[in-house]
């Protein structure tokens, strides 16, 4: 497994692990009241799981399995999957830090533009790995 | 396909039909469960997507256990048990917190949240040393030829 998938599968693993705790704490909350606020945890839970558990796991297992180039590096450029993965992770703690703080910057909006960027790099980085081996 | 993964696909599939059809429970309007929406949304997410790839990854992902059984890939089965345990549960206490105020669906609520905490640390403790390069792949396999 290439590193750039080991790092993502790791770090959706991590945001697997938050996620979960966060919708066991509201879950609880149903139940027996823990404090006003906590429903503030609902948009990072689905933030979290969607995009850090499940984006990320698809796109780092995508990255190791689809088909390599026969020529050249067989994943294609590297770097360029080092900054997908910087960019979708700044994009997730972006979104994530807009609904705890309010920031004078709309950070929705930057975290949103990382969270594009990555997805652009990862269509690049795999365009042309959509491919079969077979001549005939 | 290992045993614990086609069971995890399957259980997946029946938790696919059953969001969908709460899906469309919540498109009519004469129809009014309590929690419906919470529940629509974690029997499509994490019954069936997360639920999915549980399954597929423990036989895809490198350096699996080969051999069968219950403690041969006990922390697959583990997880799969205690997921969806506590998925069972939240599916029944939920909505009969909306009906009643009687303490035991607070209690298994709350039971459902640990068991799920509990399935999700199962599977990460299945997974995590299986993240590696080829390298260490190779050598974990010579270790375990070695022993």
């Amino acid at each position: 497994m290439p590193r750039p998938s080991r790092w993502m599968i790791r770090c959706s693993f991590v945001y697997l692990f938050l996620g979960i705790l966060m919708g066991a704490m509201m879950l609880i909350h149903k139940a027996y009241f823990i404090h006003s606020a906590i429903w503030m945890l609902l948009p990072i839970h689905i933030e979290v799981t969607i995009f850090g558990w499940i984006i990320q796991l698809t796109l780092g297992t995508a990255y190791y399995m689809l088909p390599r180039f026969l020529e050249g590096p067989s994943r294609g450029d590297s770097r360029l999957a080092y900054v997908m993965i910087a960019s979708l992770n700044l994009g997730i703690i972006f979104v994530i830090a807009d609904s705890l703080l309010s920031f004078a910057l709309p950070f929705d909006w930057i975290g949103r533009i990382f969270e594009l960027a990555a997805v652009g790099l990862f269509v690049k980085l795999h365009w042309n790995r959509i491919t079969t081996y077979r001549t005939s | 396909m290992p045993f614990v993964s086609r069971t995890f696909v399957k259980a997946g599939m029946i938790y696919f039909v059953l969001s969908l059809i709460a899906g469309l429970l919540l498109e009519i309007d004469a129809v009014s469960l309590p929690a419906l929406m919470p529940l629509f949304w974690h029997m499509l997410m994490v019954g069936w997507i997360t639920q999915i790839i549980f399954g597929v990854s423990i036989w895809m992902f490198p350096g699996r256990n080969r051999e069968e059984g219950f403690v041969n890939q006990k922390w697959g089965w583990l997880t799969l048990i205690l997921l969806n345990s506590g998925l069972v549960l939240r599916l029944i206490a939920e909505p009969a917190l909306g009906y009643s105020e009687a303490q035991i669906w607070s209690v298994l609520l709350v039971g459902s949240a640990v068991l799920q905490v509990a399935g999700g640390t199962t599977y990460l403790i299945e997974m995590w040393p299986r993240i590696m390069s080829k390298k260490q792949q190779r050598k974990k396999r010579k270790r375990r030829r070695e022993s």
